[in-house]
């Protein structure tokens, strides 16, 4: 089978019926989905399917083959965030992590499809998504200032991967 | 101040937008193999035979770790604060709740490790199974825990019940106008992080282990492992810090001592990763309390003493419950000045999972109770719920039941900004009240003994 994974083609040797989170994670070594709960219930392993937001815990590979599928990896470097994953960071939605890869995807969908800064239209697009930390406030936020056309001034951010400390232009002295 | 108000950015919030942070799943090691467990499908019974020869047999079988294989099976997670171990680290002669590890296979594949699972032969005699943490008392309850008989017996070397004694609880009683009792019973709660219980171990060239982990209490759970394999802490790496939700849940160390045998044994990284349902009905959870509360209470608003029974239900196993009982004693007034005190406090075991730690443990559920508890007696006093709880509010100076003088309690402020946030009338005198340590109508007779002695009685 072939898959177009961020942008690169990929042959894939898995057995027709393996999910693709099986995929992605044991035979491309591509981690940010999360296998969650391999039931379908949290959100966590949630990548783009031909642009569309679906678990990849509950699609069979083969179901797939010749679409294209991205990931969060595909969607911004620490070098250069796309605005969700800035939005992410500047509105502080992201506690543990776990969750994070799979809602910045959807994120990503809602906001490229024309999505508002409605909240009830966020939750509505977030609903299959748990996360145990946040209580969801600020992931909502964060969406709906990347729906609004917020700008986020993370430029020192921007440059700070690999667990360093950073400062956020204006944090207080 | 540099960080009180200011905004700083997560340091690891890049990593977690990114796809970047390296969670214990996502741990790569050439050749890995991968754990699945054998767990007991009974709440309560004994195990009169155990053959793993068909499945240390099977292609793809690397390693089958039993109770045999443990070097020391029973570890406690407070032996190291003196309190004796309970739990075996895989079952041996019984298994006493539903869940419980028997067996842990390492295979190729996770399929190959279920496989071989099923392939073990246990045999079970099924005993019954004790649920209800009021019926453990009884002559004839089902006998749950080896170590302890069905409630915990070791306190101050050999006290069965952990007991607050402070003033002088009768002449309280004989004094009230009014006693109000109330029983108050919590059930458990899974804590339900994303990220399951996983470990991946990795034997070193040089014979030391090491261990990735989703511990949320490292050197704890470095104590534990060394303590199951009989190594010095110096030949086992921890390698942690990235926690995908713990809430308590990964204060246990669940995964990390038989993932880091089973890497022994096979001679091979092993990743053992547990299914969500495996979370769900085998990790440990917040235990129930039972709580049953009588206050005396004087006609115009004072708790003048409190009489509290608690039987807390640990599950199986001890592992923190004594810890969270003590704590629960120290706090059994919540956040209110009580006197006179009578508590008795049990730890049960009963035929579940063995409970632990999540977010203020041993008090959140007791929090519940003792506010239940103060609604029921303003009404039955026909008082304002404020009123009633402010006047018996801890303030600066009063003292715990463990005779601690709160130095900076929060009552006060807190139900006033409760009292404005809900748009509830409090009176003058309520509404300037502050912590300030008692005096004129504020301190009345019963208390006058225990302010500001920080020494009780
Ligand atoms: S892992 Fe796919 S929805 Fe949870
Ligand atoms: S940030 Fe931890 S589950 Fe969402």
């Amino acid at each position: 089978m072939d898959l177009t994974v961020n942008s690169v083609a990929r042959t894939v040797q898995s057995p027709p019926l393996a999910s693709l989170l099986t995929v992605l994670r044991e035979e491309l070594d591509i981690t940010s989905p999360k296998a969650g709960c391999e039931s379908g219930s949290c959100g966590a392993c949630t990548v783009l399917i031909d642009g569309e937001p679906r678990r990849s815990c509950l699609t069979a590979v083969c179901a797939v083959d010749g679409a294209e599928v991205t990931t969060v990896e595909g969607l911004g470097t620490p070098e250069d965030l796309s605005r969700v994953q800035q939005a992410f960071i500047h509105h502080y939605a992201a506690q543990c992590g776990f969750c994070t890869d799979g809602l910045v995807v959807a994120a990503t969908a809602y906001v490229s499809a024309g999505g508002s800064a409605d909240t009830a239209a966020i939750s509505d697009a977030l609903a299959g998504h748990y996360c145990r930390c946040t209580g969801y406030v600020k992931i909502i936020e964060a969406v709906a200032a990347v729906a609004r056309g917020d700008e986020f001034d993370i430029a020192a951010t921007a440059s700070s991967a690999n667990n360093t400390y950073v400062t956020i232009a204006g944090a207080g002295s | 101040m540099k960080v009180v108000g200011a905004r700083l950015p997560r340091y690891d919030g890049v990593g977690h937008v990114t796809g970047r942070t390296t969670y214990v799943d996502d741990v790569r090691m050439p050749g890995m193999l991968h754990a699945a467990a054998l767990r007991s499908p009974h709440h309560h019974a004994r195990i009169t035979g155990l053959d793993v020869s068909a499945a240390e047999a099977m292609t793809g079988v690397h390693a089958v770790i039993t109770h045999a294989d443990v070097p020391l099976l029973v570890y406690g997670h407070l032996s190291g604060a003196g309190i004796p171990g309970d739990e075996p680290l895989l079952a041996k002669d019984h298994v006493r709740y539903r869940g419980q590890p028997v067996a842990l296979v390492a295979a190729d594949t996770v399929e190959a490790a279920r496989a071989a699972c099923a392939a073990i032969e246990v045999g079970y005699e099924e005993l019954p199974a004790l649920f209800d943490v009021r019926l453990a008392f009884e002559d004839d309850a089902p006998v749950v825990n080896d170590t302890f008989g069905n409630w915990y017996n070791q306190y101050e070397g050999n006290l069965d019940v952990r007991q607050i004694r402070k003033g002088d609880t009768e002449a309280a009683f004989d004094a009230a106008d009014l006693v109000v009792s109330g029983v108050y019973r919590t059930q458990s709660q899974e804590q339900a992080p994303l990220e399951t219980q996983v470990c991946v171990a990795v034997p070193e060239p040089d014979g030391r282990l090491t261990v990735h982990t989703c511990t949320q209490a490292m050197y704890f759970s470095l104590g534990v492992v060394c303590s199951h394999l009989q190594m010095p802490m110096s030949e086992i790496k921890m390698v942690g810090g990235t926690v995908g939700g713990g809430f308590g849940g990964k204060v246990d160390t669940a995964s990390d001592s038989l993932t880091a045998l089973a890497a022994q044994k096979s001679g091979r990284p092993v990743k053992w990763r547990w299914t969500r349902e495996e979370e769900m009905l085998a990790s440990g959870n917040r235990g129930p309390w039972h709580m049953e509360i009588i206050d005396a209470v004087s006609r115009d608003g004072w708790i003048l003493g409190r009489k509290m029974l608690t039987i807390h239900d640990a599950g199986a196993y001890g592992r923190f419950s004594v810890y969270g009982l003590t704590k629960h004693s120290f706090h059994h007034t919540g956040a209110y000045s009580i006197p006179n005190l009578h508590f008795d406090g049990y730890v049960v075991f009963t035929n579940r999972i063995p409970t632990t730690a999540m977010r203020g443990y041993g008090v959140t559920g007791l929090s519940t109770a003792i506010e239940l508890h103060a609604e029921r007696v303003a009404r039955e006093l026909g008082m304002d719920p404020y009123e009633f709880r402010l006047k018996n509010a801890n303030r600066v100076n009063d003292t715990s039941p463990n005779r601690i003088a709160y130095e900076d309690p929060s009552t006060v402020e807190v139900l006033q900004s409760l009292a404005s946030a809900t748009g509830a009338e409090l009176s003058d005198e309520l509404r300037t009240m502050t912590r300030d340590q008692r005096t004129g109508d504020m301190l009345p007779e019963h208390l006058t003994a225990q302010v500001g002695s920080g020494g009780g009685h």
